[in-house]
């Protein structure tokens, strides 16, 4: 008799309906998170030349807010595990609109730091993680189709909110542009007003709680009375850290988000340095952003078929391995044709890696664990992230030459990919292994317990009877949910592995 | 003899005025030089004035065509400007060439102090190098009047070359040397040009401050000064900072100069120039200032937030109208209450189901 996952079949996701509109939501909400830092940076000179202030204190504008987005994460996680996800996104809405409107006032640096930096990174950070987790409330058989939707928000937002800061800095200038960007993320509280909370049949807020003292049955406080450091501590699930699957996946990504970015910072002034003209070098973002644009949810559906959702692990790392190899192939690139190819190229990758990163996640630690886990993963992947291109542009200036840095976040990238696939070869075959040592100690329970207990054996074999003939359920969609292998009969179905 | 005493060191004006003499062409008298009718040899004298020196036949033939035109030019009402003076020290010799081989060529020339500049072009014809043809000069579309030259062709070449003498900011522009109707080279010559002018127009808020920055690259020569200048109507009034110090402030740094301006009013939109002093000229950069008011961007700020509101209550009133069942998927209710006491021993372990097996 095997474990049931603790909301595979006591829950059963909606996969569909209403789902739809709460991806619809996600989208809207990811993508304003990851866009909003990204087209900042149109509006630096105007403010740099109206506050005076050198650039890269103007630059450090979207650093901050970019690590308050991912340094916020595990507030946000104990928020959604506390409120649900509706409250946080129209929270984080508000928070990042409002501080918008704010600086535009601002007539110091210092303001824009607290306002856009600080109080815009947590809002962003807040509908980050609230969207992802509704996601995995809603959706558990079109769940990587899900996902991929949702995070090809971030280069639509892009390709939209960039022409229209242009638009709105010649026309109202940097202050007006803030007040009306402002506004415009105010529509996240939209999205946020579509994700009608789901509602669990058991969960009260403390079961974390509860699952935290019975790991830790010698702690003497009683439950009421437990400190505020002592709750936080548990909502945060430091116990993360015990398992091998996400130490795995944390290294993994780790890696590849250390030099995934720095390539992008770079490409353009690459390119020029090849001898391409400025316009058509400019344009070369413009093609990633759009092969991006399509691979995500084109990924996502792939990632859902029969083929590929029993072994998504290994199709995220092997698309991170490919990422990696792009970047080592692009010195070789000679020309703009050679260059164009290798953009594609690189935005494919990209696109493959991102649709999947926060899917495998989940896939990982399920929908209870998952609010806690993408909050820990994006603090920890803070680091790489502001540490990365940094670093890259370092290299370019000792060596004088690009080649280095696409050497060294290929190697990086290609590092974490090939770690990816090999641990979690060991990882399934460890738990495999865990997993056979325990089916074989309980069937040795069941005959003990059968010599026994007559009476509780007749009930017992009837639930046992009923259980398999329970989990014996219809594919949804073409895929089985977890822990359920898809037997190919006549009829597709799915059938419990333990 | 006579042209030796001419080519006195660097008085080269007064052999060309007497060439020019020669060729009937008298532009202005000297009447700036005082000394008309005591013409005498070009030589420095003790005195330190230009005194020119001639046979007597041409002295003769001077004073008969200066009776002739300058009585003439003495009963003019008098040129307000004056015309302009000889130079007395004498001027740096540059010089440039360009060799053309197709149609045309346009080269840029930049030019910071007065110059005695010879332009040099060199055609290699085309297919029809016939051995004379008619090259002459142009200044900004109008021709040089008297350049008219025929010019012979020397080793496939045709070369064609003039001294110009370059004073101040109305003598530079567009010079082109052409040969017959087929080829010409352009010489744009003027002042190092201001590097990166914004030409977008820089908008700012009624009681806000304001920021012009005009820059030139550090490759080019600090300018002697900055200056700057608000458009009147068809005319530049120059911003003199120290009149409304509360109002402009000029900052100068070596290659750059920065204007701020605070209290904006929707009068001060427009057209601003920051000028680069230099000796030849002054290079001048534009930029335009629109002032708006608050309300401009606030309009569709709240049309945004209208927006907003409408949605959010209309999705939550669909939401109350219609009420759904619950989320919870129907078949699983039964299934709850048993696995309930499994899920919650099984908490620990759920970590190591979760991954789809292979």
């Amino acid at each position: 008799m095997s474990p049931a996952p603790a909301d595979g079949s006591a829950f059963r996701p909606l996969d569909g309906g209403w789902g739809w509109m709460v991806v619809f939501g996600a989208h809207v909400s990811v993508g304003f998170a990851y866009s909003i830092p990204k087209v900042l940076s149109i509006f630096f000179r105007d403010i740099q030349a109206e506050l005076g202030s050198s650039f890269s204190q103007v630059a450090l504008i979207s650093s901050i807010m970019l690590a308050a987005m991912y340094g916020c994460g595990p507030i946000s996680s104990v928020l959604v595990s506390r409120f649900g996800s509706r409250p946080v996104v129209i929270t984080g809405g508000l928070m990042c609109g409002i501080s918008m409107v704010i600086s535009s006032f601002g007539n110091a640096i210092i303001y824009l730091y607290l306002c856009i930096g600080i109080i815009g990174g947590c809002g962003l950070s807040f509908n980050l993680n609230a969207s992802l987790t509704i996601i995995s409330k809603y959706f558990l058989a079109k769940r990587p189709l899900a996902n991929g939707l949702v995070m090809a928000g971030s280069p639509v937002f892009l390709s939209f909110l960039a022409p229209l800061s242009q638009y709105l800095l010649i026309n109202f200038g940097w202050r007006g542009s803030l007040l009306i960007l402002g506004g415009v993320i105010l529509n996240c509280c939209v999205a946020g007003a579509l994700m009608r909370p789901v509602f669990m049949p058991r969960e009260p807020p403390g079961t974390l709680l509860q699952t935290a003292l019975e790991e830790h049955p010698n702690d003497s406080k009683p439950r009421p009375k437990i400190g505020c450091i002592k709750t936080l501590m548990t909502l945060l699930d430091f116990s993360l850290f015990k398992d091998r699957g996400f130490i795995i996946y944390l290294i993994g990504s780790m890696l590849f988000i250390l030099g995934a970015y720095a390539p992008i910072v770079f490409l353009s002034n690459y390119a020029i340095s090849q001898g391409i003209e400025e316009y058509a070098a400019a344009y070369l973002l413009t093609i990633m952003g759009f092969v991006d644009m399509l691979v995500r949810p084109s990924t996502g559906l792939v990632a859902n078929t029969k083929l590929i959702r029993p072994r998504i692990q290994y199709f995220f790392s092997f698309a991170i391995a490919f990422n990696g190899t792009c970047h080592l192939l692009c010195p070789l690139t000679k020309g703009y044709i050679s260059i164009v190819a290798y953009t594609v190229l690189f935005g494919t990758s990209f696109g493959m890696t991102f649709s999947l990163i926060f899917e495998c996640l989940m896939d990982l630690m399920g929908s209870q664990r998952f609010p806690a886990a993408v909050g820990l993963v994006t603090l920890i992947e803070c680091i790489p992230m502001l540490v990365g291109p940094p670093v890259a542009g370092l290299l370019v200036d000792v060596s004088g030459d690009y080649k280095y840095l696409f050497l060294m976040c290929g190697s990086v990238i290609l590092m974490g990919g090939v770690f990816l696939f090999l641990m979690n070869i060991y990882n399934y075959h460890m738990l495999k292994k865990a997993e056979a040592a325990k089916d074989m100690e309980q069937n040795q329970n069941t005959v003990e317990s059968q010599d026994l207990m007559e009476v509780k054996r007749t009930t017992e074999v009837e639930m046992e009877q009923t259980e398999p003939g329970a989990k014996k359920i219809e594919t949804q969609g073409d895929q089985c949910p977890e822990n359920y292998s898809c037997k190919c009969d006549s009829s597709v179905s799915c059938a419990d592995k333990g | 003899m006579a042209s030796a005493t001419y080519r006195l060191q660097g008085d080269i004006m007064a052999a060309s005025f007497l060439q020019l003499w020669e060729g009937g062409l008298v532009r202005r008298c000297s009447r700036q030089r005082g000394e008309g009718r005591n013409e005498t040899p070009a030589y420095r004298d003790e005195d330190g004035r230009i005194r020119i020196m001639l046979t007597s036949w041409k002295l003769f033939r001077l004073h008969v065509l200066l009776f002739i035109f300058c009585r003439h030019v003495n009963t003019e009402t008098p040129d307000p400007t004056p015309p302009p003076l000889v130079p007395i020290s004498p001027l740096p010799i540059d010089a440039r060439s360009v060799v053309l081989k197709g149609e045309s060529h346009t080269e840029v020339v930049e030019l910071l102090s007065p110059v005695n500049l010879t332009l040099e072009c060199t055609w290699t014809g085309n297919q029809n190098k016939g051995p004379n043809i008619t090259g002459f000069w142009r200044k900004d579309g109008h021709e040089i009047g008297n350049s008219h030259v025929t010019v012979e062709l020397e080793a496939e070449q045709y070369n064609l070359r003039r001294v110009f003498h370059i004073i101040s900011e109305e003598n530079l522009g567009n010079y082109s040397c052409i040969f017959g109707r087929e080829a010409k080279i352009d010489f744009v010559l003027s002042g190092p040009q201001i590097g990166e002018v914004r030409d977008k127009p820089i908008v700012s808020y009624v009681g806000d401050s304001v920021v012009f920055i005009c820059k030139m690259d550090k490759t080019k020569p600090k300018p002697t000064a900055w200056d700057w200048y608000k458009a009147n109507g068809t005319d530049r009034e120059q911003i003199v900072a120290a009149e409304e110090p509360h109002r402009y402030e000029i900052k100068n740094k070596e290659g750059k100069t920065q204007l701020r301006m605070h209290n904006l009013t929707e009068a001060d939109s427009g057209l601003y120039f920051c000028g680069a002093v230099y000796p030849i000229s002054t290079t001048v950069g534009q930029m335009e200032l629109q002032v708006i008011t608050l309300y401009e961007p606030l309009k569709p700020f709240i049309a945004i937030m209208a927006e907003v509101t409408i949605l959010v209550v209309a999705i939550l009133l669909c939401e109350k109208c219609h009420p759904r069942k619950k989320e919870t998927a129907g078949d699983g209710i039964n299934d709850q209450t048993n696995m309930q006491t499994q899920t919650e021993n099984n908490g620990s372990e759920t970590s190591s189901m979760r991954q789809r097996k292979v």
